[in-house]
């Protein structure tokens, strides 16, 4: 092992996080995925929604949480309040609302959701508004303790998360802490402009989280969309609780080509295109370093958030078995005033997509690999630091009573 | 069909067929079914008029275009999806060393502009 010293000025900074190498069992053993789903997914806080996406009141979505074997109905009330419930009807049990794929999304101007089956309908509060041939059920029978059964739901930012426990240890801004803090006030709502991305990847969720969570890769996997651009090394890397922070740092050695050139003048909406002033919340690049690129947070367990100037972009790793994750992929700018900026908007939105497609190229080959069960343990270098965090807090996650 | 683009742009009509595609699942199929030398051929034609193009295009409101600028417009956005590939990987019509595109699934591809 080497002694610490400057080219380990993480380990430095986060001593307690040690230098040791981390074990794959986590990323690819059957039983601590089905421990990890308990442990983890069913206690934590899990982004499930921007308001953009339900602004107005009667505005609903049905997510599917495949690990819970669920999926769940976010509606906005009349109320303003975004509330949650398992899509699940108090008659007989069916989906309340018929979903298509992954996201469902729908509108009703009462803020009422009905079940197609027979017709039971529930309030944007969860209650049982309407029953037909009410008087036909069993006069025990409450229609008041029938509602919808809710789920814990909060906003942050306007990021909507759940937590599927019955009683969370934590209200979300608890649950955030110094992250929430971090990221606050950057203008996420005025930039709604989104192009999403999904696929289902044959890995563990760790894997596809871990591969999106350094830049120690930039000058090898993106050497196609991004040739010439070499991180400058992690800046300002902090550590709050379970989540963790860090600045990248990007170099461009070289004049941009023909057309990139053309767009970088229209919007700047470029990772590595020169800006002026800041929109960044005044603890994000504090030094205001020239040659920062955007902001990589973890917000534990599963969801990556990247803020820049003029654009931002998540990134969500949703576990399906030990083996498969589905992949959100999700890029905002702010909408387009011009034509010409609609045009430049593709073109960095296009880039962004190909060397999103260069991220996840690895991802299954390197499960594939693990599975080999060649090595036990992973090593990782200083700048891979947010990963070895991930693991630190996860192992104590696993071990919790 | 009418593939008539707005005065001073007639010279780009031949690749409106080909081209002026409304969504970016349309231009990216189109992207990927080329030859390195239809990507060429259509990045060489489009490169040296995007200057023009993009100021025509600012004469109008955001989507607010007559049907021959509408067209044009596509086609720029078709020359957005293709520069990467001349510019940055050689020629070749996918991305090299990427995931299958065709797993990638956009949710706003199937919307016009």
């Amino acid at each position: 092992m080497n002694a610490p010293n400057e080219r380990l000025r993480w380990a430095a900074k986060y001593p307690e996080l040690g230098m040791e190498p981390i074990p794959v069992e986590p990323c690819i053993s059957p039983e601590y995925f089905e421990r990890e789903k308990e442990q983890v997914f069913m206690k934590t806080w899990l982004k499930v929604a921007r308001i953009e996406e339900i602004a107005n009141p009667g505005d609903y979505k049905v997510k599917k949480i495949h690990f819970a074997k669920t999926s769940v109905i976010l509606i906005h009330g009349k109320d303003g309040k975004i509330r949650g419930f398992h899509n699940t009807c108090s008659h007989r049990g069916n989906k309340v609302i018929v979903e298509q794929g992954e996201e469902t999304f729908g509108r009703s101007k009462a803020a009422v959701v009905t079940c197609r089956f027979h017709g039971w309908v529930y309030d944007a509060q969860g209650q049982l508004a309407h029953v037909p041939e009410e008087d036909r059920f069993s006069p025990c029978w409450e229609k008041e303790s029938s509602g919808l059964t809710p789920v814990h739901t909060d906003v942050w930012e306007g990021f909507v998360f759940i937590n599927l426990a019955k009683m969370p240890a934590q209200s979300l801004s608890d649950y955030l802490g110094g992250i929430g803090t971090h990221l606050a006030a950057y203008p996420y709502g005025a930039m709604n402009r989104c192009f999403s991305y999904h696929t289902t990847l044959d890995c563990n969720w760790k894997i596809a989280l871990d591969a999106f969570s350094e830049a120690y890769h930039v000058s090898t996997i993106h050497a196609g969309s991004f040739p010439n651009v070499f991180s400058t090394g992690l800046a300002d890397v902090e550590l709050f609780g379970d989540h963790r922070t860090t600045g990248i740092c990007l170099t461009l050695n070289a004049e941009p080509t023909p057309v990139a050139r053309i767009a970088n003048e229209i919007t700047g909406a470029s990772l590595v295109a020169k800006r002026g002033t800041s929109m960044l919340p005044p603890s994000v690049n504090p030094g205001r370093r020239e040659d920062f690129s955007f902001e990589l947070s973890v917000v534990f367990p599963n969801i990556l958030i990247h803020i820049s100037e003029g654009i931002w972009f998540t990134h969500q790793f949703w576990p399906v078995a030990h083996n498969k994750t589905l992949w959100e992929g999700k890029y905002y700018v702010p909408e387009p005033k011009t034509n010409s900026e609609r045009w430049a908007v593709e073109f960095a939105q296009v880039l962004q997509r190909n060397a999103w497609l260069e991220d996840t190229a690895t991802m299954e080959d390197t499960h594939a690999a693990l599975e080999s069960g060649a090595k036990s343990h992973m090593v990782l270098q200083d700048e891979e630091i947010l990963l070895r965090h991930g693991y630190k807090v996860l192992e104590q996650y696993m071990s919790a009573k | 069909m009418d593939n008539s683009l707005p005065k001073g742009f007639e010279m780009l009509e031949p690749l409106v067929a080909d081209w002026s595609l409304p969504t970016q699942n349309a231009r990216q199929e189109r992207r990927k079914a080329s030859s390195r030398g239809e990507l060429r051929y259509f990045y060489d034609n489009m490169l040296p008029k995007l200057p023009a193009i993009l100021s025509h295009l600012d004469g109008y409101p955001l989507g607010e275009l007559p049907a021959a600028t509408a067209r044009l417009f596509a086609l720029s956005l078709s020359l957005a999806e293709v520069a990467p590939h001349i510019e940055l990987y050689n020629g070749n019509p996918g991305v090299p060393f990427s995931f299958a595109e065709d797993r990638f699934a956009a949710e706003h591809g199937e919307a016009a502009f």
